[in-house]
């Protein structure tokens, strides 16, 4: 298990080291004078020549790089281009709002798609499971801009809630829950739209394995044989499902952000490419990478301790 | 294996926990939200009729970048900043002639070449610091030391004094008679304390206006109503602003009560939002103007007559139409119709087939060009492609170039394109309209112009000081600039925006000045 854990932490640390190259590369592989670019009207020599020595781009590639890759090491990401602030501050700024709606999403994906897909798959080929394939697939289909828009005009109105903004959760715990409530919906619903299929097939999928059929013929009650035999082994490859998702959803969503106003990580990164803000954009996009290794990493943990011979293979 | 298989199982279990967890959550989020009253703050109904009572919710399409006035160029940031700085002087809101702000006079020597400020008396900063010339000098200065972006409307000065303790000493290098139009025009040349050194403004504000900036966060501002104002107290405690870049957001908001001003209008929602019980609709021309360029710095546009034919071919009235769904002005010059310094020129009638004979003499029959416009400005895309298929009429090949904004300004400053059309936006003075675009060298004009008459004109408009002669020179500079399709003007767009019946005292400007010091909320 320790060897397991090591070998996987050196991994991540290989890959996010590529991804630093990469995301540093953003700024070298740009069409045209990022400093140009990032002042726009406000550009001339002296601003262009002060931006630049402040974001250290006078220097040689190699050395920028160095002294940028060091600094992230410590948590140093920059300064903005933009608003002059430090991109690490920015990004810690937006940072609860985003876990926020990522955590009601997936709850609100988890509460659909578990019992949705369990009844389906207990009744294959049923009206049930007909009616839950329809709805997964609108699910999937619909864009959740639309129904972002859909809760916006007819549910806040009727339910008094917000049409967007975050309140944080220390200030005001019923003003968080408001706020929350309906762009997690919007992206719980295509979470859990997706999440419904897939729970439906691993659990038919579990449910045909010969220890389970040796289980029923053992004449256990069906709710012990899903919940004892099913249920353990479709979970493997559900907690991948639900890691991914999270982890997608901690990088932003940038669409349904922007329609509820939210001032996510999403939104956020989205303002960088706007305005050409490079450190930001940097910066975004490396804890973006972070994210996705860190579940990761969680998602195989998780699989060691659940399964046994993973970790000993 | 025991081991592991009680593990397995006690992940299994709290796996089962976090569902019940989740259920119960998800209940609970429920409730709140139908029992919970609605905040006392986002509710129109809330608001007391009494004056200086309740918060006025604005939403704004757009995210302020930061709040330094003297560096952002953010039209949002000086939404918000409007209410919380002042300037030496400050356009009417009736026709955006300039009246003591916090200087109460001014004098101006007998060569123009000295301007002296007198400042009010019993002014305070938001820190309660008394205002003083000291601050007055140390803000312009920061502008022109600090080559801050609006250090070139300081270009004619070459000192500003503080001559008393309220006494403040311009000398110029030129007679420049748009001054006030330059220190007072919009919140950019805002009056910040001289010890403001230390503070960092583009987070922090500290201002003499009518409202205080108390917190800033990723989604919105909250302001409060400053009790030590010089000027009549606000009616409502404070303005909280939130960035709502979704129109749909921003006017269910309205409707609901949530929001009590907007400027996210799309121009299709105008007519719905016009017959909407408990909605006013704020619309009025602006300052702003359309327009679009050519590169005159080769071939075929450094030929006026090429250059003409496509002004005769471009009906302004459909392409205004297509841009703004009818909220814009056609207008052959730049300066809307009602400013003092409009004229009326409109030499051109569309005549397609005029047009065309005009491309066949200049020997550019089969013409084909790229118009660059940025991605972000929808109306200048729309406008691009009406004109595209305008010019197809006459046999011009027009393709539209959507580029990223970035990547606008920069090839338009490096002189990469055949032609361009984007907006100039905040003009008051006609300096502010043809200057710096017109004149041989001027900063902004990318299509390469040079006409010695116009140079003449627009130098000395610049410095005359007596209005009527100034405003007939720059009516023969702008006929010139006009005749030889320097720029292609299209069109004047309206400033449209939308608040609650229960806002009182608001008024949309032509300069797109927010301002909410008047405004009452009412029941």
């Amino acid at each position: 298990m320790a060897t397991y854990l090591a070998s996987r932490l050196a991994q991540a640390a290989v890959v996010l080291a590529g991804v630093a190259v990469l995301v540093f590369s953003i700024l070298q592989l740009v069409p045209g004078d990022p400093v140009r670019i990032a002042l726009g009207t406000r550009y001339t020599e002296e601003t262009g020549a002060a931006l630049r020595e402040r974001a250290g781009l006078d220097e040689p590639v190699l050395v920028q790089f160095v002294s940028w890759a060091g600094a992230a090491l410590t948590g140093d990401l920059g300064v903005s281009f933009r608003s002059g602030e430090p991109v690490t501050a920015l990004i810690l700024e937006r940072l609860p709002a985003t876990v926020s709606l990522a955590g009601v999403a997936v709850l609100v994906a988890l509460l659909i798609a578990v019992p949705l897909g369990t009844l389906s798959a207990l009744r294959p080929r049923s009206v049930l499971d007909g009616v839950a394939t329809v709805a997964s697939q609108a699910g999937i289909s619909v864009p959740d801009f639309w129904l972002g828009i859909m809760l916006i005009v007819f549910v806040a109105p009727v339910l008094s809630l917000p049409t967007g903004g975050y309140t944080p959760l220390s200030e005001d715990p019923a003003g968080w829950a408001r706020s929350v409530l309906l762009p997690g919906i919007t992206v719980g619903v295509t979470s859990g739209a997706v999440l419904t299929r897939f729970v439906r097939s691993s659990l038919l999928e579990a449910s045909g394995a010969e220890h389970v059929r040796t289980a029923r013929s053992k004449g256990l009650a069906p709710p012990t044989v899903l919940g004892w035999h099913v249920m353990r082994n479709a979970l493997l490859p559900f907690v991948t499902v639900v890691g991914v998702q999270l982890a997608y959803l901690l990088s932003g969503v940038v669409v349904v952000e922007i329609v509820f106003s939210y001032p996510g990580l999403g939104e956020l990164a989205l303002q960088a490419v706007q305005s050409r803000d490079f450190p930001l954009l940097q910066g975004a996009v490396l804890l973006f990478a972070l994210v996705f290794l860190v579940v990761n990493l969680l998602v195989d943990l998780s699989y060691a301790v659940l399964d046994p011979r993973v970790g000993t293979r | 294996m025991r081991a592991p298989r009680a593990l397995s199982l006690a992940v299994t279990a709290s796996g089962l926990a976090l569902l019940l967890a989740a259920c119960s959550t998800g209940e609970g989020v429920d409730a709140e939200g139908l029992d919970e009253a609605p905040e006392p703050s986002a509710s129109a109904d809330g608001a007391g009729g009494a004056a200086g009572e309740g918060v006025l919710v604005a939403a704004l399409a757009n995210t302020p970048d930061q709040f330094d006035p003297h560096v952002t160029t953010s039209q949002a940031s000086f939404q918000v900043l409007e209410n919380v700085y002042d300037t030496l002087v400050v356009p009417s809101a009736e026709d955006l002639t300039f009246e003591p702000s916090l200087a109460e006079s001014w004098t101006t020597s007998e060569d123009g070449l000295q301007w002296v400020f007198t400042l009010r008396e019993g002014v305070t900063f938001h820190d309660g610091t008394p205002l003083d010339a000291e601050d007055v000098v140390y803000s312009f200065r920061r502008i022109i030391d600090e080559e801050l972006s609006n250090a070139f409307r300081f270009a004619t000065v070459t000192a500003v004094e503080a001559t008393g303790p309220l006494e403040v000493t311009m000398t110029l290098s030129a007679e420049t008679p748009n001054l006030l139009a330059n220190v007072g025009g919009f919140k950019g040349m805002a009056v910040v304390p001289s010890e403001s050194a230390g503070l960092d403004l583009a987070t922090q504000a500290v201002g003499t206006g009518p409202f205080e900036l108390v917190s800033t966060s990723a989604g919105g501002a909250e302001l409060t109503a400053y009790d030590g104002y010089w000027g009549e107290a606000p009616q409502v405690q404070g303005v909280e602003y939130r960035y709502v870049a979704e129109s749909a957001a921003a006017l269910t908001g309205l409707e609901n009560g949530d929001v009590h001003w907007t400027d996210n209008v799309p121009a299709q929602s105008i007519e719905d939002l016009a017959d909407t019980e408990g909605i006013e609709l704020g619309r009025t021309g602006s300052t702003d103007y359309y327009y679009a360029a050519f590169n005159q710095t080769r071939p075929p546009f450094d030929d006026p007559d090429v250059r003409r034919a496509v002004a005769l071919a471009v009906d302004r009235e459909a392409v205004a139409e297509a841009a703004t769904f009818g909220a814009g002005t056609v207008n052959q010059t730049a300066v809307p119709e009602g400013s003092f310094w409009a004229s009326g020129y409109a030499p051109f009638e569309t005549d397609a087939a005029e047009a065309e004979q005009l491309l066949v003499d200049a020997g550019a029959a089969d013409l084909e060009f790229a118009l660059m416009v940025p991605d972000s400005d929808e109306p200048a895309v729309a406008a691009a492609q009406v004109m595209a298929s305008q010019l197809a009429e006459v046999g011009v090949t027009m393709t539209v170039d959507t580029v990223e904004t970035g990547i606008f300004l920069d090839r338009q400053g490096q002189g990469d394109f055949d032609a361009f059309s984007w907006a100039w936006i905040g003009n008051i003075d006609p300096f502010d309209y043809y200057h710096a675009q017109h004149i041989t060298d001027g900063s902004f004009n990318f299509q390469g112009y040079s006409n010695p008459e116009v140079d003449d004109l627009l130098t000395r408009a610049a410095a005359e000081t007596d209005e009527d002669a100034r405003k007939d020179l720059y009516a023969q500079a702008e006929q010139l600039v006009v005749d030889d399709v320097s720029y292609l003007f299209l069109f004047n767009p309206d400033v449209v925006e939308a608040w609650s019946s229960s806002v009182t005292g608001y008024e949309a400007r032509p300069d797109s000045a927010v301002n909410f010091e008047t405004v009452s909320l009412d029941g």
